[in-house]
């Protein structure tokens, strides 16, 4: 065994080693998965009794069964060793003889079982090969021979895993054994050793005295639990062991130094380390002393998982909050630590005691363990099934984090460090802010129920710590339980003022967002509405990170929908409509991974985007979206559409007309099944002016159930499709008609009499319609002031020379810098004569009146992620109707100063509003 | 409920104290409340000024006896005793002052005159800001006149901007106190151009100074002569719209009725009704909604009944519902100059949408009579105003349509086109020009 050379520790003990391998195999198969644990045991038992024998009387006989189990570990290590160097032909050779080898086993065993040696084999191969496979370059090196060897291994293990499927899934899926002897076997072979001792938890103190003084006691011990501690842990219990009294803080201090020192080191258990000096914190001298082993414990624990795309193993993470909780209830203790992690500390500073008066220096900092705590929850979430139990049960967990955070936050405040509690606080915020009251109430409510869970989460801690009782003993001081007020918005105000108030700019940026996004589930538009548009936050998104950036497409989706809910239905568009404009919704909400038939993405691009994606329970629901989205669409473009061919501007929503003329090119219609077909169909039927049936269709959808106030949306929705239908009816056949009485109108819609009067006056007015009324006898007589083609073309070809000349211009003063002198102000005119000059002008303007505040306000950023975001689509709304804009100059200046507010620093006096508000 | 639409709690946390006796006083006379209620208002507000006499008056006819409270008895002597205080370390300055003959002396140099007034008459930074002081005292005892003379020399003398403008504000109340408006109007843009210049630590501070400068220049722009058009620059104005916007909203109905009466900002009507419609969630009145339900919804019936109640709030707004007795009436001339342009606003959208009118329902929308109604049209025929008939027979009105010719619309939109194209060619030309002279004279 090659490994063998790494093992400094263990080099004095030559007999113990012989033994190492059998250990390790036993268990294995002791943390075997619980199906096979019986048969696992008796087996277990056999190879620990005699593996013990071989301690004393070295190896001489052995049983069959126990010298093909051996065979088997030592293959497994060749393979092991094999696998280091890169060397396929050696593993193929070594797989087969495994296969040979499984058969006298089971032969032998007489079971079909197969032993777990040979499992972890498999997988361990099966990883290998995967991480091989993925190495292109690596591959690329390889000799001829090697690579054809890599070629059938990958076939054979193929082939033979089959078989073993649901074992090996069984392994991979107990995560103890697994990550350990996964993370330690790749990169430290020797600390599979070490590993083993891992799980075995330290026996209570008598156990623990007897074991220093003799080894043999170990056979007395039934083998229940098979010991066998390297050299190094032997020393450290006999250190501790001897009686609490008289360790000293130096003892516990040095061995702290000696544990810390070997944090990262090749051979050096990540979860070993989290024992060792939870181990420690239990021995500690002063609350000081075992604050700061308190902290490394922490830190370790968030070691234990290297990987950026895993998560931290639950059990892990809750023992993690246990021991924040434990970290606060010593401050709370003793006021006089202070935790700090920027002055380099006095080496001696812990030793000083309870009785020491002034403040004593622990290096750490509970902002970063909170965040990092955070995080780890995020990516446990991220990474499990929302479609599991197990989604549920982690879901439940946020009472425990939500509590931490609280006591952190309440710490950080009374020591006077707002900076940090107002980070502290945004962790909060992100955690409320997407929950409706409803959601909201069943957490609180959870979370006082949750003193059962939180129970068993005690008993875990104490099982753990089943060695010395504790020299410094910390009672609870902070509460377990979090404590929400009555409603969401109560608590979010709270929160949101105390990050704007200290908080940094990127965390009031995000809780401003958050702050939107809440209000806006609230139905508070207005209130949303104005935070956006104050705080500026359009403007700058694009320069934030990826995160917030989501972020504010996710606060600008639910502003849409509250739009759309209060039946607003140009914001609700000008919300929604960037959102699809790049048919990429998914990945601008983080909500899942589009496909782009154009661009392939590459590995690193999809794990990127796979760290950002939102969890579940997060997600706004994209069929209520798209509704909201298409439907708006719908109602401001049908009867734009039905305006005459050279009135008609620009289209407002371009995604909206390329699926039109998509489901127009359709030969045959069928029945509508999704959001989009009945969408569709709605239109159809809203051109004809059937506002019956398009609102049929469109309340035939299933997303409704998901509107608190569905029957009030649809009730105003049914009126909006009403009106427009009016609109498109008029628009449409007004040629035709000399006249059309009110009553016949009014009953055709079947809308109010001065709902409709106001309407058609409003068309009239803003010259849409070419009519006046005759008040006599209540009828709209139509003027039939036909503008002929040639007109209209030459209405147009007037605006293009306009524009022609105002681009002209602008080039003349980007090149000279100045101003063109002696002209008129020329946006302003060109506004003035195409006002007095016709429906061209009244139109647009209109258009900028009614849409004015949609388009300045919100034609800001939606990025998108990967290496889309930096092209994002800005002002995609406002840049493609740019002449309107210069023409609309004035008007469309007002809205857009709006948010400049008070001239320079802006957020401020939204901060303000946010207070107030 | 008269007093559903008073502003006055609104607008008083905006004013200074003394600012909001006129205030009070109309809305005594209007009898909105009980008189008790601002009786006791009155003296709460009296209680932090130095006006302890008139507050004592107003407690005797409130609870009707000839007791004085103590602490009222108590502060007068504190007043007393303080203004001997203040009045003697100012007295240097203020002799100085006094004497027109020194005054001559003074220069428009702020340095040399402090330093003068040091070397030749003992008078050092301590009496100036005793001025100050004295000053405010006297504005706090209602000597508006001393303490805007006071202010005024201040200024000339004092060199810490902070005071400067706190001195100016003072100076502003002053003179609105003593209704004169014009020297009132100046302080008022002086200090306007201070409050946008002036780099302030906040941006929230520069916001509350503008809402104040709004709130006070309420009193200067509905009295003095050119106010109609001094409040729509002023309110207009970007950064002042913003600020009303994010924090005073009860400001539209000042700003949209001096839109209403003013004929010739009819220009700014369109971006009124755009800020009245984004602000409608927070601040509706009377006023606000007629002109949105007539340029909004035209709902004509509705800003019928909405002017009816246009009008009683004028009465009882203390800034709108001025007096104005001529003879033995007594008019509002804000209220008739209101309806007079909201009828015709009406009037003439009601024109713009229909060929065909019943005089008699118009006059019922305009609240007029039939004769008057038809008076009121002819009127508007004759001056051209209008381009219609009158069908005396059938009782209605007939609109000439007249539609704006295709041709006329395409040479007017094409018009300037020809005008820019030429400057822009002769900028261009021009320098081409002048460089190429240069590089013949230069041979």
């Amino acid at each position: 065994m090659a490994s063998r050379f790494w093992a400094d520790t263990e080099s004095e003990e030559e007999e113990e080693e012989i033994t190492q391998s059998d250990d390790e195999g036993s268990e294995e198969s002791a943390t075997a998965p619980s199906g096979w644990v019986n048969k696992a045991k008796s087996y277990l038992k056999g190879a620990a009794s005699d593996s013990d024998d071989s301690d004393t009387q070295g190896r001489t006989v052995k049983s069959t069964r126990e010298r093909r189990n051996e065979e088997m570990l030592s293959t497994l290590e060749q393979i092991r060793n094999a696998t280091k160097i890169n060397d396929w032909v050696n593993i193929v050779d070594c797989f087969d003889k495994l296969n040979k080898q499984l058969e006298k086993v089971s032969r032998i065993n007489d079971s079909n079982k197969v032993p777990t040696t040979y499992i972890k084999a498999l997988v361990l191969l099966e990883d290998f090969l995967a991480e091989t496979f993925a190495n292109k370059e690596a591959k690329k090196k390889m000799s001829s021979s090697n690579a054809k060897a890599l070629n059938s291994m990958k076939q054979k293990l193929k082939k033979n895993n089959k078989q073993y499927e649901e074992l090996i899934t069984n392994y991979r899926a107990n995560p103890v054994d697994d990550e350990e002897s996964e993370s330690e076997d790749e990169e430290e072979p020797d600390m599979s050793d070490d590993g083993v001792d891992d799980v075995i938890e330290y026996p209570s103190d008598e156990d623990r005295e007897k074991d220093g003084e003799d080894e043999d006691d170990e056979g007395e011990r039934k083998g229940d639990w098979v010991k066998s501690q390297s050299k190094k842990d032997k020393q450290m219990d006999k250190q501790f062991m001897k009686d609490p009294s008289e360790i000293t803080w130096e003892d516990v201090d040095k061995k702290f130094k000696d544990i810390i020192a070997a944090r990262g080191k090749k051979g050096t258990g990540r979860v070993e380390q989290v024992e060792q000096l939870t181990f420690l914190t239990r021995v500690a001298k002063t609350p000081a002393q075992k604050l700061e082993i308190l902290f490394s414990v922490i830190s370790a624990q968030f070691d234990v998982n290297p990987s950026l795309l895993g998560h931290m193993p639950v059990g892990m993470w809750k023992r993690c909050v246990a021991n924040m909780l434990l970290v606060l209830d010593t401050l709370n203790q003793y006021p006089n630590i202070v935790v700090d992690d920027t002055v380099d500390m006095d080496e001696k500073e812990t030793k000083r005691g309870v009785d020491h008066k002034g403040p004593i220096r622990v290096w750490g900092n509970l902002v970063a363990f909170l965040e990092r705590l955070d995080s780890e929850f995020f990516k446990s979430l991220q990474c499990t099934d929302p479609y599991t139990k197990d989604y549920i049960e982690r879901l439940r967990d946020e009472p425990l984090f939500m509590v931490v955070a609280q006591n952190v936050q309440d710490y950080l405040e009374r020591i006077g460090d707002f900076k940090s509690a107002a980070k502290v606080a945004l962790r909060r915020i992100e955690l409320v802010y997407y929950k409706p009251q409803e959601v909201y109430d069943a957490m609180c409510k959870l979370a006082e129920q949750n003193t059962g869970e939180e129970g068993d989460l005690e008993g875990e801690v104490q099982e753990l710590s089943r060695g010395p009782p504790e020299f410094v003993k910390i009672p609870e001081i902070v509460p377990r339980k979090p404590t929400f007020p009555e409603s969401s918005r109560d608590l979010m105000d709270v929160l949101v003022s105390l990050v704007y108030k200290y908080g940094d700019e990127r965390t009031k940026a995000r809780a401003m967002l958050c702050d939107i996004y809440h209000h806006a589930i609230f139905d508070e538009y207005p209130v949303a509405r104005d935070l956006l548009l104050m705080s500026h936050l359009q403007d700058g998104i694009q320069l934030m990170d990826i995160a917030s950036q989501i972020l504010f497409n996710r606060a600008m989706a639910q502003l849409g929908l509250c739009a759309f809910r209060a039946g607003l239905i140009n914001e609700a568009h000008g919300c929604l409509t960037e959102l699809y404009q790049s048919g990429r919704v998914k990945e601008l909400l983080a909500q899942g991974v589009s496909q782009s038939r154009y661009h392939e993405k590459t590995p690193e691009q999809e794990k990127l985007e796979r760290r950002r994606q939102m969890p579940y329970h997060m997600h706004i629901n994209l069929e209520l979206l798209e509704a909201t989205h298409l439907i708006c669409a719908v109602l401001i473009e049908v009867p734009g559409m039905a305006s005459p061919a050279y009135d008609r501007r620009k289209p407002v929503n371009k995604t909206f007309r390329r699926l039109l003329e998509i489901s127009e090119r359709q030969a045959f219609v069928g029945p509508p099944e999704n959001v989009r077909d009945h969408v569709m169909a709605a239109t159809r039927a809203l051109t004809r002016g059937d506002y019956q049936k398009c609102f049929d269709t469109i309340a035939k959808l299933d997303t409704w159930k998901l509107l608190r106030n569905k029957d009030q949306v649809l009730d105003m929705l049914k009126t909006k499709i009403k009106e427009e239908a009016l609109r498109t009816y008029l628009l449409t056949y007004s040629t035709c008609y000399e006249s059309l009485s009110l009553d016949q109108l009014t009953s055709m819609f079947d809308l109010p009499e001065g709902r409709l009067h106001s309407l058609v006056s409003k068309m009239i007015m803003l010259e849409e319609l070419h009519a006046s009324w005759d008040q006599p006898t209540r009828c709209v007589v139509f003027h039939n002031v036909e503008q002929t083609r040639l007109h209209g073309l030459l209405f147009q070809m007037a605006d293009k020379l306009s524009v022609l000349v105002e681009s002209n211009e602008r080039a003349y003063e980007a090149s000279t810098g100045g101003t063109l002198e002696g002209l008129p102000r020329r946006r302003g005119e060109n506004q003035e004569t195409g006002v007095g000059g016709g429906p061209q002008g009244r139109w647009q303007e209109n258009f900028v009146a009614s849409q004015g505040r949609g388009r300045f306000g919100y034609s800001g950023r939606v990025g998108g992620t990967g290496g889309g975001y930096q092209k994002g689509t800005r002002g995609g709304f406002g840049s493609s109707r740019y002449q309107d804009a210069a023409q609309g100059g004035r008007v469309g200046g007002r809205t857009g100063s709006r948010g400049g507010q008070v001239d320079g620093a802006p957020r401020m006096v939204n901060l303000n509003r946010g207070i107030r508000a | 409920m008269a007093s559903t639409h008073d502003l006055t709690w609104k607008v008083a946390p905006h004013l200074d104290r003394h600012l909001v006796f006129p205030l009070l006083e109309f809305l005594q006379e209007r009898q909105l409340y009980n008189d008790e209620e601002i009786l006791k208002a009155k003296i709460e507000l009296l209680s932090e000024t130095n006006m302890v006499d008139y507050a004592m008056d107003i407690h005797k006819s409130l609870y009707h006896t000839d007791q004085v409270p103590q602490e009222m008895i108590d502060r007068r002597v504190e007043v007393v005793a303080r203004l001997k205080s203040l009045e003697e370390s100012a007295a240097p300055l203020i002799s100085f002052l006094q004497n027109a003959a020194l005054v001559q002396e003074l220069r428009p140099d702020k340095q040399y005159n402090i330093q003068m007034l040091n070397e030749r008459y003992q008078i050092g930074a301590d009496q100036i800001e005793a001025l100050y002081q004295y000053a405010k005292f006297q504005f706090e005892c209602g000597n508006y006149s001393g303490a805007a003379d006071y202010l005024y020399q201040y200024r000339a003398l004092c060199t810490n901007p902070e005071r400067s403008l706190s001195a100016l504000w003072g100076k502003l109340a002053a003179e609105v106190l003593m209704q004169n408006w014009d020297i009132a109007l100046e302080e008022l843009n002086r200090l306007k151009e201070i409050i946008d210049s002036k780099n302030f630590a906040s941006p929230l501070t520069q916001l509350q100074n503008r809402i104040w400068l709004m709130h006070w220049s309420l009193f200067i722009f509905f009295n003095h002569e050119n106010g109609r058009n001094g409040i729509i620059d002023l309110f207009f104005h970007d950064r002042y719209l913003n600020a009303i916007q994010t924090n005073a909203h009860h400001l539209l109905r000042y700003l949209a009725t001096a839109v209403v009466v003013n004929k010739r900002r009819r220009n700014v009507l369109k971006d009124l009704i755009k800020v009245i419609q984004q602000e409608q969630y927070c601040y509706k009145d009377p006023i606000t909604e007629f002109l949105e339900c007539l340029y909004v919804n035209y709902d004509f019936e509705g800003a019928q009944t909405k002017l009816c109640e246009c009008e009683q709030v004028i009465l009882n707004d203390p800034f709108l519902g001025k007096r104005v007795e001529e003879g033995n009436f007594v008019t509002v001339p804000l209220r008739d100059e209101f309806l007079e342009n909201a009828r015709l606003f009406i009037f003439e959208t009601y024109c713009r949408i229909h060929q065909c009118i019943d005089i008699s329902t118009l006059a019922e929308k305009m609240n007029m009579s039939y004769d008057e109604a038809e008076r009121f049209i002819v009127n508007l025929v004759r001056s051209s105003k209008l381009d219609a008939k009158i069908d005396s027979v059938s009782g209605t009105l007939v609109m000439s349509t007249n539609h704006i010719n295709v041709h006329e619309q395409i040479i007017e939109s094409l018009k300037n086109l020809n005008m820019r194209t030429y400057m822009l060619a002769k900028n261009i030309v021009e320098p081409a020009q002048a460089a190429a002279q240069a590089s013949a004279a230069a041979r």
